[in-house]
């Protein structure tokens, strides 16, 4: 599956569009993270524990979305966006989305 | 072939062709009703997917990384981490079980001392329920180990 985020898959021509996929997740960090996080906000510094919770719910998310794309038949997904916000303090949602396409012999 | 490696079982190969999204309608629904049955397989394709998410980050560690991993093996550094967590966890169960005892000895009136202890033991069992659940899930989640 080819996923980019161009309007265009460089060198193959889209045959047809098929439509919007999208993957979402929302995760969150155990208690016990939460405090080591709270303790590094103090002192400054990148907070592991989030950028790990934010990869793994941006990877869940760019996988929920491609296993659409693959179940409608789409050869790639064009335009690819990420979006997050949070719904909860501590869990990071990530929203990945784009359009499917058929992309020509 | 060396003695240690062995020829991959059918069932192996399929749950790495559905990991990777190679199966077509039919197996793929075939393959999923066997899953459905199967917690070994269902690990096996959690597995295949978890190296697939894993080789997706090319980079490696960063010069932050290594300093890290050296403070954690730092014995000071382990020992204070133990003792920390091991105090607030102590300290947590000694209010917890204050909060009770002052719930059952104390001098408050029969209702709300019973809508108290429903409240208490619900949110308890509703937490105790939800640990179990993620515990039973965890090794089913190939997001993980990503780090970053």
């Amino acid at each position: 599956m080819i996923v980019v985020t161009t309007e265009e898959v460089p060198g193959r021509r889209v045959e047809s569009a098929i439509a919007l996929v999208r993957g979402n997740t929302v995760r969150a960090a155990h208690a016990g993270l939460d405090i080591g996080a709270f303790l590094k906000n103090l002192v400054g510094g990148e907070i592991e524990e989030y950028t790990k919770l934010l990869a793994e719910a941006r990877e869940q998310a760019f996988d929920r979305m491609v296993e659409e794309a693959r179940a409608r038949g789409a050869d790639a997904v064009i335009g690819l966006r990420f979006a997050t916000c949070e719904i909860a303090s501590g869990a990071a949602e990530f929203l990945a989305y784009g359009t499917a396409v058929k992309l020509a012999p | 072939m060396s003695a240690g490696e062995r020829e991959p079982t059918r069932e192996e190969i399929l749950a790495m062709a559905y990991a990777d999204g190679e199966l077509a309608e039919g197996e793929r629904r075939e393959f999923e009703a066997v899953l459905a049955t199967r917690s070994d397989l269902a690990l096996e394709v959690v597995r295949f997917r978890r190296l697939e998410v894993l080789a997706r980050r090319a980079a490696g560690p960063e010069p932050m990384d290594m300093e890290w991993r050296r403070l954690e093996a730092e014995p000071l550094h382990r020992a204070g981490r133990r003792l920390g967590w091991l105090l607030l966890g102590s300290g947590l169960a000694v209010l917890l079980g204050w909060c009770v005892w002052t719930l059952i000895a104390g001098d408050i009136g029969l209702v709300p001392k019973l809508g108290l202890g429903a409240l208490l033991a619900g949110a308890a069992l509703l937490f105790t329920l939800a640990v179990r659940a993620r515990l039973r899930t965890r090794v089913y989640d190939p997001y993980a180990e990503i780090r970053r």
